[in-house]
């Protein structure tokens, strides 16, 4: 799908594909929230949800849980995934069986100017499903998503007072 | 007998509103459930600390009138449902059930896709899995007569007949 939005319909405008791929996530969220939510108690606060987010939501969507939690008490909430599901098949270095350095070297830097964005486009997703589910939830918040090292990844969530 | 129900968003929008009865008092129907939205939001805003209720979905029974009891329903994504009834003498656990069943009947309305999240729900599942669960309230507990199903077939508009154990 992601490869869909960025190659054919929106190839030659990347931030509109990006945007299109949250939307898509931000109403999946939506949806799944509701029937997710169905057997539980209401929340009492913003922590209680990030935390169903964290638990429960992630389990149901990637068969495991998110791995740290951090945030600043003011808003600012961090879900740190070691091992993202759909970052785990992504290949990190581009194999290279180039005997010349040099040409190995822009072969790998090229590829590496490519994979960055390819790989950051798949993070879209998952962000616009976090920002729909908590969003129906009844929390304003803007998601974006950190991949300093593969295949783990951070997710930053911002709660919009 | 069930006489109307209603979900309400979280914007206190009508998304479905839906009575049952053939008189013209669907104005007080809907009125009572506009009075019972005052009440979810006065029990939503101060709790009372006793027991296990706290923050459960099931709100129990919001206002009794003579004729009525309007019992509510709130669900984590803030979105009520209402449903005013004429049996006086109502099972809790009855009515939990009856949520339950509307409250699925609900998320599987807004997961289609061509629903778009706050405007009315205009599915006919929807509508007609109300009407089974309006029919049939507590599990199959009481039948209707086939008089009473057609009629409410027309005011629903239906070309095609529809019951489920006809």
């Amino acid at each position: 799908m992601v490869s869909t939005y960025c190659n054919r319909f929106y190839s030659s405008k990347p931030e509109l594909a990006a945007r299109r791929i949250e939307a898509i996530g931000y109403q999946v969220g939506h949806q799944l929230s509701e029937r997710y939510t169905m057997e539980r108690p209401r929340f009492s606060d913003h922590l209680e949800a990030i935390k169903f987010i964290c638990k429960d939501f992630w389990s149901e969507l990637f068969k495991k849980q998110i791995d740290n939690l951090k945030t600043n008490h003011r808003g600012t909430f961090v879900l740190q995934d070691n091992r993202f599901r759909w970052l785990t098949r992504m290949s990190v270095e581009p194999t290279s069986g180039n005997t010349d350095a040099s040409q190995a070297d822009s072969s790998t830097s090229a590829a590496d100017n490519k994979a960055l964005p390819a790989t950051s486009m798949h993070l879209y997703f998952p962000c616009g499903i976090i920002r729909g589910a908590l969003t129906n939830l009844g929390i304003p918040c803007a998601v974006s998503a950190d991949m300093s090292n593969l295949p783990a990844c951070s997710f930053v969530i911002r709660i919009k007072a | 007998m069930i006489v109307c129900v209603a979900v309400v968003g979280h914007q206190n929008n009508p998304l479905y509103l839906q009575s049952f009865t053939d008189a013209d008092d669907a104005l007080k129907l809907h009125h009572i459930v506009h009075c019972s939205l005052d009440v979810i939001d006065e029990r939503v805003n101060n709790p009372k600390k006793t027991g296990p209720t706290l923050n459960e979905a099931f709100l129990g029974l919001l206002y009794p009138s003579e004729n009525y009891k309007a019992y509510g329903y709130l669900t984590n994504t803030k979105v009520k449902f209402i449903f005013v009834t004429t049996d006086l003498d109502v099972k809790d656990a009855d009515v939990r059930n009856f949520f339950k069943r509307f409250h699925s009947a609900y998320v599987d309305a807004v997961s289609n896709p061509f629903h778009v999240p706050g405007k009315k729900i205009t599915s006919k599942t929807f509508a007609e899995r109300a009407l089974s669960i309006f029919l049939f309230p507590f599990l199959g507990v009481g039948m209707v007569e086939p008089e009473v199903l057609n009629s409410y077939h027309e005011t629903l508009n239906w070309k095609k007949p529809w019951c489920p154990f006809v």
